[in-house]
C-alpha cells in the first residue's frame, strides 16, 4: 500500500538526507553496537526510508516531533545533529532521544508520547502559535485506548496535531492484527499511514554481541 | 485561615499568574470538593476535561513543555493511580531522559477522600502518600496536614528555582473542620 497523506498537508521543507544517508547512519550505530560500545538496547530502522523522507517534507523546522524507541530516522530528519545523536546513542540514550532545538521527544513506553503531544498541541492552540505537533506511532500503539482518547480529544478541539502510523504489523515480535483478531487496520483519512517490512530485529542487530 | 480558606487563597494567588492553567474534571463545574476551592478562578483559566486521567497528566506535561504551569486536579488519590503512566514513567523521568533539557513544572493536586459525614469506601478514601514518595525520584511529594503550610507549599511549588513538579496531597476530611 502506498503512503497515505491527508489532503490538508502541504510540502514545506527540502530534506537533505537521502535513503542511503539514513541507512548509512544505522550501519554506523550497528558497528558501534557490535563492537560492544553501546551498553543499552538499540532499535534500528531500515526499510522505510522513502516514506519517512517524504513525510518530513511536510514538517516545519519549528514543529514538535514525538517518536518512540525506534527514533533515529525521525531524529535525523527533524534536524538533530548527526554527531550529537550518535553520541547520545553510544551513551545509552537511543530509546529516549530528546532535544529542545529542534523540538523532539521520544519515549520507550507504548503510547506514552501521545498524551504529551496532545498537551503541547493544546498549548500551541491556546497561545495562537503557528507551529504544529507530529506524533509517530506504530500499528500496535494505534490500537491502544490512549491513542483513541487522544485522537478524539485532539480532533474535537481542532488541535494542531498530526498522527503518523508506521505499520510493520509487529509489536516486538507479536503480529498486531493476529493479537487483536483483525484482518485489516482501519485508518482515518486525516492520519498519515504506510506499511513496511522491518529489516532489523525489534532490538539489536541480529548478531550476538559479547559485552 | 482554616484549611479550605487556605486552599482558596492559594488558588487565587496562582490564578493571578499569567502562565497558570487549571485542569481536570470539575474545575469549571461542581462535582467534587476541589471545585469549591476554584469557584473564584476565571473560567478562561480553566480547562474542564473528560474523565481521562492519564491523558490529563500528559496534557499537563505537554502544556508545561510549552511554558504553562498547569495545576492539574485529581479529586481523590484513588483516581490519580489511573494517571501513573504519565506521572511516573514520564513527568518523573523526563529530566533524566532529556539530560535536564526539558524541565516541565506541573503542580498536581489530589485529596485523600473524606470519611465523614459519609465514608466513600475503599475505592474513594485511600492514602497512597508513602507509595508515591517511594515511586517518585524527581517529583516533590507534599502532604498538606496543616492549614498554615498550605500557601507556602503551593507558593514553593510555583516558584522553586529547579522547576521540579510537586504533588500536593490534601485531606478531604479537613475541608469542613480544620
Amino acid at each position: 500500500m502506498k503512503l497515505q497523506i491527508p489532503n490538508h498537508l502541504k510540502k514545506i521543507r527540502t530534506i537533505k538526507y537521502t535513503p542511503e544517508d539514513l541507512i548509512s547512519f544505522e550501519n554506523e550505530v550497528k558497528k558501534h553496537y557490535e563492537n560492544g560500545e553501546i551498553k543499552s538496547p538499540i532499535h534500528l530502522s531500515k526499510g522505510n526510508e522513502d516514506q519517512v523522507i517524504k513525510i518530513f517534507s511536510y514538517i516545519a523546522e519549528d514543529d514538535w516531533v514525538f517518536s518512540s524507541w525506534r527514533n533515529h530516522y525521525h531524529a535525523l530528519l527533524h534536524g538533530i545533529d548527526k554527531q550529537t545523536l550518535l553520541s547520545d546513542i553510544i551513551s545509552g540514550r537511543s530509546m529516549s532521544t530528546n532535544s529542545i532545538n529542534p523540538r523532539f521527544y521520544s519515549s520507550s513506553i507504548v503510547g506514552g508520547i501521545i498524551p504529551i503531544a496532545t498537551g503541547v498541541a493544546q498549548a500551541i492552540k491556546r497561545k495562537q502559535k503557528k507551529n504544529k505537533v507530529w506524533c509517530f506511532i506504530g500499528d500496535m500503539t494505534y490500537e491502544t485506548g490512549i491513542f483513541h482518547e487522544s485522537y478524539k480529544f485532539s480532533r474535537n478541539f481542532e488541535l494542531p496535531l498530526e498522527f503518523v502510523v508506521e505499520d510493520n504489523n509487529l509489536s516486538t515480535n507479536t503480529p498486531t492484527k493476529e493479537s487483536w483478531g483483525m484482518d485489516k487496520i482501519d485508518i482515518p483519512k486525516d492520519i498519515i499511514y504506510y506499511q513496511y517490512e522491518r529489516d532489523y530485529p525489534h532490538h539489536g542487530t541480529g548478531n550476538w554481541v559479547l559485552f | 485561615m482554616k484549611y479550605l480558606e487556605s486552599l482558596i487563597y492559594s488558588m487565587e494567588w496562582l490564578g493571578k499568574k499569567n502562565d497558570t492553567i487549571f485542569l481536570g474534571q470539575s474545575v469549571k463545574y461542581s462535582g467534587n470538593a476541589i471545585f469549591n476551592t476554584l469557584k473564584t478562578i476565571p473560567n478562561e483559566k480553566k480547562l474542564e476535561t473528560p474523565v481521562i486521567e492519564d491523558l490529563q497528566m500528559g496534557l499537563s506535561i505537554g502544556l508545561a513543555l510549552e511554558g504553562f504551569v498547569p495545576i492539574t486536579c485529581y479529586p481523590r488519590f484513588d483516581f490519580l493511580i489511573l494517571a501513573c503512566n504519565q506521572l511516573i514513567n514520564h513527568l518523573d523521568k523526563i529530566r533524566h531522559m532529556s539530560k535536564d533539557r526539558m524541565t516541565p513544572r506541573v503542580i498536581i493536586r489530589t485529596s485523600i477522600g473524606s470519611k465523614t459525614p459519609l465514608d466513600g469506601g475503599v475505592q474513594h478514601t485511600q492514602d497512597y502518600t508513602e507509595v508515591f514518595k517511594s515511586m517518585c525520584s524527581e517529583i516533590n511529594v507534599v502532604m498538606l496536614d496543616n492549614s498554615k503550610d498550605i500557601f507556602p507549599m503551593f507558593k514553593e511549588a510555583y516558584e522553586r528555582e529547579d522547576s521540579k513538579s510537586t504533588l500536593l496531597i490534601e485531606h478531604g476530611d479537613y475541608y469542613n473542620d480544620k
